[in-house]
C-alpha cells in the first residue's frame, strides 16, 4: 500500500471494443474505451441504463473477452486471462451469495479456492465479519439475511481474498434510500480502511458526486469525460454530461470575438460574458451554468439577464424558480427555503455568478 | 369491478371434472379395494383380509419379477440420470452453438417416437449383437431401460439448471474457483434437487415399462409388469390386485418425492 512513487494505474484500459450479435442487430456495448484507473482509487463509472458500464467492469473481471483492446491490472496484460486467475474480485447487483453456503462459508470461498490454510482463512474470515459488522450472523444462510446484510456478506466475501481491484456493479441499487446513504458512508470507509482500488458502477449521479475520487461518464458505450467530481459538476465538457449531472441551465450564446482562449459571449441576446474556450465570431455556442450559481438582482442593474417567472416549484431543501428568457429559452434559478417572493408573471433579472458559465464542446 | 374469468364457474364444468376425476381412479380403486377381498372373486367382496398379500410375497415367481424390476429401475435410473445431467449441462452451460438444438431434439426423441418403435428397433439391433458376439444376459435390458429413462431424468435437471442463474458460477470463478471447482462446490450442490428429481422420474419410468421390456427381455428376465401381465392371461385374481397395489403405491411414493422437490425448488 505504501508505495508513493508508484504511479503504474491500477487498470489501464486501452481501446477496448465489445460488440454483441452481428449483422443487422449488433449493438456496439463497448466503442473504443480507454481509461486509466489509478492506485487506491474510488472510480465511479457513471452512466444511463444501457451505456456499458457492466459490459467494462465484466470486460474487467474477464466474464467477457473483448473484440478489440486491452486490460492491464498494474501494467501487466489480462485480458486473455480467464476470471480464476485474475486478482481482481466483483460484487454483483444481485450481490450472487451462494444460497447453500452459511454467511462465514460465503466469505471463505475465495480463500479456500486460493489453498490459504484452515487457520488463516478462519481469521479473515473473523476479520471480514467485524469489518462489515457481521459478527452475529456468521451461521445464518443468505436467505435469513436482509437485502442490506446480504449486501455486506456480498462486500465482504469480495473483500476477503484481498483483491488489487474491488469491482463493484451497483451493489446499492437494491437498497431503500436510507440505508443506501448509509452504505455509501460504510463503502467509503472500506476502501479508505483497505486502501484496495474500487471501481464502482452507478446510473445514480448523486452517489457518484458523493463517493468517488474520480468519475467516469459514459453514454453509448462512450467514455464522455473522466474527472473529479467538482469537475464534472461545475466543469462539464459536453452536453450530455452537463444534461446527466443533475439540473443545469443550457443557454444559447453568440460568440462575438475571441482571443487567446477566451471570447465574448452574448448570453441569450441579453448579456455579454467573457468565457474560456475557443470558437469562431459568430458561431452560436451552448453555454451551461448551474441553477444554484445563479441569482437573482434588482430589475435592470448591470450584467444581468431578464426573465419572466413561469412557476415556482418547491423541493424541501429548496425551492426552483422556472424562468423564461428573453429568447425563449427555459432557466431555474435555485434559492434556499421556499419564500421566492415572486410569482408566476414577474419580471425579474438573474445575475450568474463569476466563472459559472462554462461553453460546452457540442 | 368486472367479474374475473373464472373457468370454474361454466356451465358443466365441475360435473366434466369430477366424471373425469371418477373415470381415472374408479377402475384403480376397484382394484385396490379388491386386494383386500377374503374371496378368489374380484368383483363380489365378502370380507377384509390381508390373505392375498401374504400369497403374493410367498410366490417365488413374483418375488423374482420384483427383484429383477427394482435392479433394473435402480441401475437404468442411476446411470439415466448420470447421462441426462451431462446432456443438460451440455445444452445449457456451453455457448450456444451449432446444432445446440438438434441435440435437444435428438435427447427428447424418445418421448415423441412411439415406444413400440423403439422396442423393436431395440429387439432387432440387439438380435444382430447378440448373435455377431454370442452376448446374452440382462444388460441389454439395463441398456434399453438406460436409454428411455435420459429424457425422462432430463427435464427436471435442465429446468433447474435453467433456473440457475450463471450469475453463481460466475461469482464462483470470480473467487478464484477453476472450472472443475464450480461445477463441484457451486453448480452440482445447486442441481441437486433437480437430480433427485430427474432420477425419481427415470426410476418410475423403468419400473412401469412394459413395451420396450416385452421385446428385448431375454428368457428369466421377467419384470413384475411383465408378470403380471403372463398371469392374466389367465385370469385376474386378487394377488394380482395385490402385487399392482404395491407397484402402485412404489410409483406414487417416487412421484411424490419427484413433487416434493420439485415445490422446494420454487419455494
Ligand atoms: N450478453 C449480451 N448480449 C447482447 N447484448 C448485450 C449483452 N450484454 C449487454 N448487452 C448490450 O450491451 C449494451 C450495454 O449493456 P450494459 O449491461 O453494459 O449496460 P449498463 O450500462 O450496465 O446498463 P444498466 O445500468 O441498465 O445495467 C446494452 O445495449 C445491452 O443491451
Ligand atoms: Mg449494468
Amino acid at each position: 500500500m505504501n508505495q508513493p512513487q508508484d504511479t503504474t494505474p491500477a487498470i489501464s484500459v486501452r481501446s477496448l471494443v465489445k460488440t454483441f450479435g452481428r449483422g443487422a442487430e449488433m449493438i456496439t456495448a463497448l466503442n473504443n474505451v480507454s481509461v486509466d484507473i489509478r492506485q487506491n482509487e474510488f472510480f465511479t463509472l457513471l452512466g444511463p441504463s444501457g451505456c456499458g458500464k457492466t459490459t467494462l467492469l465484466r470486460l474487467i473481471a474477464g466474464f467477457e473477452l473483448p473484440d478489440q483492446g486491452e486490460v492491464l491490472l498494474h501494467g501487466k496484460e489480462i485480458a486473455h486471462l480467464p476470471p480464476h486467475k485474475r486478482p481482481v474480485n466483483t460484487v454483483f447487483q444481485n450481490y450472487a451469495l451462494f444460497p447453500h453456503l452459511s454467511v462465514s462459508r460465503n466469505i471463505a470461498f475465495g480463500l479456500e479456492m486460493l489453498g490459504w490454510d484452515k487457520a488463516k482463512v478462519t481469521a479473515t474470515v473473523e476479520r471480514m465479519l467485524e469489518l462489515v459488522k457481521l459478527e452475529p450472523l456468521a451461521n445464518r444462510m443468505p436467505d435469513q439475511l436482509s437485502g442490506g446484510q446480504q449486501q455486506r456478506v456480498a462486500l465482504a466475501r469480495a473483500l476477503a481474498p484481498e483483491p488489487r481491484v474491488l469491482l463493484l456493479d451497483e451493489p446499492l441499487a437494491a437498497l431503500d434510500l436510507k440505508l443506501r446513504k448509509d452504505m455509501q458512508l460504510e463503502l467509503k470507509r472500506l476502501q479508505d480502511e483497505t486502501g484496495i482500488t474500487f471501481v464502482f458502477v452507478t446510473h445514480d449521479q448523486e452517489e457518484a458526486l458523493t463517493m468517488s475520487d474520480r468519475i467516469a461518464v459514459m453514454s453509448n458505450g462512450l467514455i464522455q469525460q473522466v474527472g473529479t467530481p467538482h469537475d464534472i459538476y461545475y466543469a462539464p465538457e459536453t452536453r450530455f454530461v452537463a444534461d446527466f449531472i443533475g439540473d443545469i441551465n443550457i443557454i444559447r450564446g453568440e460568440v462575438n470575438s475571441t482571443s487567446d482562449g477566451s471570447m465574448q459571449v452574448t448570453l441569450a441576446g441579453d448579456l455579454e460574458m467573457t468565457l474560456a474556450g475557443t470558437a469562431s465570431v459568430g458561431q452560436s455556442v451552448a453555454v451551461a451554468i448551474r441553477p444554484e450559481r445563479s441569482h437573482f438582482a434588482v430589475v435592470g442593474a448591470p450584467e444581468t439577464l431578464s426573465a419572466r417567472v413561469t412557476d415556482n416549484v418547491f423541493f424541501g431543501a429548496g425551492t426552483n424558480i422556472h424562468l423564461m428568457l428573453n429568447n425563449g429559452q427555459g432557466f431555474i434559478v435555485r434559492i434556499q427555503g421556499q419564500e421566492s417572493g415572486c410569482k408566476p408573471g414577474d419580471t425579474v433579472a438573474i445575475a450568474i455568478e463569476r466563472d459559472a458559465a462554462k461553453v460546452l464542446d457540442n | 369491478m368486472a367479474k374475473r374469468f373464472d373457468l370454474r364457474r361454466q356451465t358443466g364444468f365441475s360435473e366434466i371434472a369430477w366424471f373425469c376425476l371418477f373415470a381415472l381412479y374408479a377402475p384403480i380403486l376397484m382394484l385396490v379395494v379388491f386386494s383386500f377381498n377374503d374371496n378368489r372373486s374380484v368383483v363380489k367382496w365378502t370380507e377384509f383380509s390381508l390373505r392375498w398379500y401374504y400369497e403374493a410375497f410367498d410366490n417365488d415367481g413374483i418375488r423374482a419379477a420384483t427383484a429383477i424390476s427394482l435392479k433394473l429401475a435402480f441401475v437404468s435410473a442411476f446411470f439415466g440420470t448420470i447421462f441426462a445431467t451431462m446432456a443438460a449441462l451440455a445444452t445449457t452451460r456451453t455457448k450456444p452453438y451449432k446444432g445446440m438444438y438438434l441435440a435437444y431434439a435428438v435427447i427428447n426423441q424418445p418421448l415423441m417416437i412411439p415406444e413400440i418403435v423403439t422396442a423393436i428397433a431395440s429387439l432387432s439391433l440387439f438380435a444382430l449383437i447378440k448373435q455377431l458376439t454370442g452376448v446374452t444376459g440382462i444388460g441389454y435390458l439395463m441398456l434399453a431401460h438406460t436409454v428411455f429413462t435420459i429424457p425422462f431424468a432430463y427435464m427436471p435437471i435442465r429446468a433447474r439448471l435453467e433456473d440457475m442463474t450463471l450469475t453463481l458460477e460466475q461469482a464462483a470463478a470470480d473467487l478464484y474457483a477453476p472450472p472443475t471447482k464450480v461445477f463441484w462446490k457451486v453448480t452440482f450442490p445447486l442441481l441437486i434437487p433437480g437430480i433427485v428429481a430427474g432420477a425419481m422420474l427415470a426410476f418410475v419410468v423403468s419400473l412401469d415399462d412394459v413395451i420396450i421390456t416385452l421385446m428385448v427381455a431375454g428368457p428369466g428376465e421377467t419384470t413384475l409388469p411383465i408378470f403380471i401381465l403372463g398371469a392374466i392371461r389367465r385370469g385376474i385374481t386378487p394377488e394380482i390386485n395385490a402385487v399392482s397395489t404395491i407397484l402402485l403405491v412404489a410409483s406414487i411414493v417416487f412421484v411424490a418425492i419427484f413433487f416434493l422437490v420439485q415445490k422446494k425448488r420454487t419455494k
